[in-house]
């Protein structure tokens, strides 16, 4: 015991600098591992956010900046293409419900487990792996005037009803909406069967000894578990509803009839790219990251909570 | 006796399992419909794929012509190639550059590195469209969209930040000790990161690389944009360019859909695991 003490005492005063040398170090190398990390993403996405901010205040067409100031700003709010994409965007929204509540759906049968469950679920994910553009190009085929709905509606004797949901400018952004629907399923089945693993089952198989109907079971165990998982999926659905469309439309609708199918991203390319006025893109793309910034927040508060 | 007693008793339990029965037949029978509906844009593609224009337009027929010819109207094993250059060169940076920040912010805590950290995290929710003016210009100038660079800067750039976020958490798991051992033995801090670190982030490693596979090989606006070379498209860039020309035969496009999408399916079905990993790292722990 006085051996260890002692040992103890000795070698703590050798010991202070040394390791202060080694924090030292330690300091530098870690400095200098992330420094590749922050120029790439300084430059490659910081940066170019202030850029945005500067450039909405010009009249720039790539090569020339004129300082004009915020009379950018009042054209684009004065300008009802950008509400009508707005107005886009939010009528969206309206598809995450059915984004979530399917994959919901899907996950609690997946996870009855009845006969040939795994089969069914690579089957469910398996559209996850396609391209987009691939899922709008058939989705193009599935809408046409000659297309999939249109036969399965004259199947069912309903051949009068002859749509056209992409070349109507009030129907191709409920068209689009079907199309992000299914493209979501997969990821959000996958999130909930994710979520309903990590749950006990014992608990709902006591709860069924106690008589509680499935309904019930579903009500008060499952979804209480869930909420997490829901939550996380819900940030993802909505700013993939904002972010994540351009393949769809690009390749769908392009934007049209009309303005109908262009949103908030969309335009940023339309504004840019068609009309080379890339002063007002850069702004579309300014308020495009303030709303997707709005709800990343919320993911990041999901993430750190959990973190701590 | 013994059937005597359990008759009355199993009524109810034979009708509960009844009642299971239907319920779990009901449940198949929607898990079907469901199948049906997702391999639904498989069985457009392959089925219209095996057409000439002539039959897709008057809805009868079959044949190979148009495989048979895929080769001259569609660069496909030139986009191929495109797309697996630009993934490779792409999924490297990230890897290294996520190994390396990951690494350091999870175990050499250096002063501010935890705000560098929030910051670069935080890039993960700045969608491209959002900053897409800016940076296509700076990109432009810089001369990188004639080649690959351009696109694999960019997607380097957009994958970084998930990729460190899931090293620091893999990282984290270490326990302090043993890289200390690492250091006492003289391995020093890359010695520590390559020789003990690495190893045990393979499961990472996996993850960043399917996930950011799937995402680079599908994408379309980055590939668009910043790879102004037609002969450098990769294969999702080509079919959008095909389908945006609107003369294309549908058999054709179909055909195209495939082969792009077969790569991306046979990595999904083989590492279907990572994936799911990567997607719920954030909430597992």
């Amino acid at each position: 015991m006085s051996l260890t003490t002692s040992l103890a005492a000795t070698s703590a005063p050798r010991r202070a600098p040394r390791t202060s040398l080694l924090t030292k170090r330690r300091r530098r190398v870690g400095v200098v591992l992330v420094l590749p990390a922050l120029a790439l993403v300084g430059l490659l996405i910081a940066y170019p956010i202030g850029q945005a901010v500067y450039y909405s205040f010009t009249s720039w067409d790539g090569l020339t900046t004129q300082w004009i100031g915020p009379s950018t700003w009042t054209q684009a709010f004065h300008n009802p293409t950008m509400w009508t994409a707005l107005k886009n965007n939010a009528e969206l929204l309206l598809a995450v419900p059915f984004a979530l509540g399917i994959p919901l759906l899907v996950a609690v049968m997946l996870h009855q487990r009845v006969a040939g469950w795994k089969i069914f679920r690579s089957i469910y994910f398996l559209p996850t792996a396609i391209s987009w553009v691939v899922i709008g190009l058939v989705a193009e085929h599935f809408f046409a005037y000659s297309g999939t709905l249109n036969s399965l509606l004259s199947d069912v004797g309903l051949s009068s009803v002859h749509t056209n949901m992409l070349g109507q400018e009030n129907e191709a952004l409920i068209a689009l909406g079907i199309t992000f629907v299914f493209s979501m399923i997969g990821t959000n089945t996958m999130l909930f069967l994710t979520g309903l693993a990590t749950l006990d089952q014992s608990l709902e198989e006591a709860a069924r000894i106690d008589g509680a109907g499935a309904w019930r079971i579903f009500r008060h165990i499952t979804l209480p578990h869930l909420s997490r998982f829901i939550q996380l999926a819900f940030v993802m659905t909505v700013i993939s509803a904002f972010s994540a469309l351009f393949s769809l439309i690009f390749v769908m609708t392009g934007g049209g009839p009309g303005y109908s199918t262009t949103t908030m991203e969309f335009l940023v390319y339309q504004t840019g790219f068609n009309q080379s006025q890339f002063g007002t893109a850069a702004l579309y793309g300014i308020i495009l990251f303030v709303i997707t910034a709005l709800v990343g927040i919320v993911q990041l508060r999901l993430i750190g909570a959990k973190d701590s | 006796m013994s059937v005597a007693t359990t008759t009355p008793t199993s009524r109810p339990a034979a009708r509960s399992q009844v009642r299971r029965r239907v319920g779990r037949t009901a449940i198949f029978v929607a898990m079907t419909i469901m199948a049906i509906i997702m391999l639904y844009p498989f069985a457009v593609m392959v089925l219209i794929s095996f057409k000439t224009n002539a039959q897709y337009l008057i809805g009868q027929g079959s044949s190979t012509q148009t495989w048979q010819q895929i080769n001259s109207s569609l660069p496909v094993w030139q986009e191929l190639w495109n797309s697996t250059v630009v993934c490779t060169l792409s999924i490297a940076i990230i890897l290294v550059i996520g190994v390396m920040a990951g690494f350091s912010f999870a175990k050499l805590q250096f002063r501010g590195g935890n705000v560098v950290f929030l910051g670069i995290v935080s890039a993960m929710m700045v969608p491209l469209q959002a900053i897409l003016i800016p940076e296509f210009v700076n990109i432009a100038k810089t001369g990188l969209t004639n080649n690959y660079l351009g696109a694999v800067v960019v997607y380097a750039a957009l994958g970084a930040p998930f990729s460190i976020f899931l090293f620091t958490t893999y990282f984290r798991r270490i326990p302090d000790e043993l890289i200390e051992a690492g250091i006492v033995d003289g391995l020093g801090y890359w010695g520590v990161l390559w020789r003990l670190a690495l190893p045990m982030a393979l499961p990472a490693i996996a993850t960043v690389t399917v996930l950011q596979f799937i995402q680079i090989w599908d994408d379309l606006l980055v590939g668009l944009l910043f790879l102004q070379n037609p002969n450098e498209r990769t294969i999702t860039v080509g079919l959008a360019a095909l389908a945006a020309g609107h003369t294309t035969s549908i058999p054709l496009l179909m055909a195209g859909s495939l082969v792009s999408a077969a790569p991306a399916m046979i990595v999904y079905l083989i590492f279907q695991r990572f994936l799911v990993r990567g997607l719920t790292m954030g909430i597992d722990r």
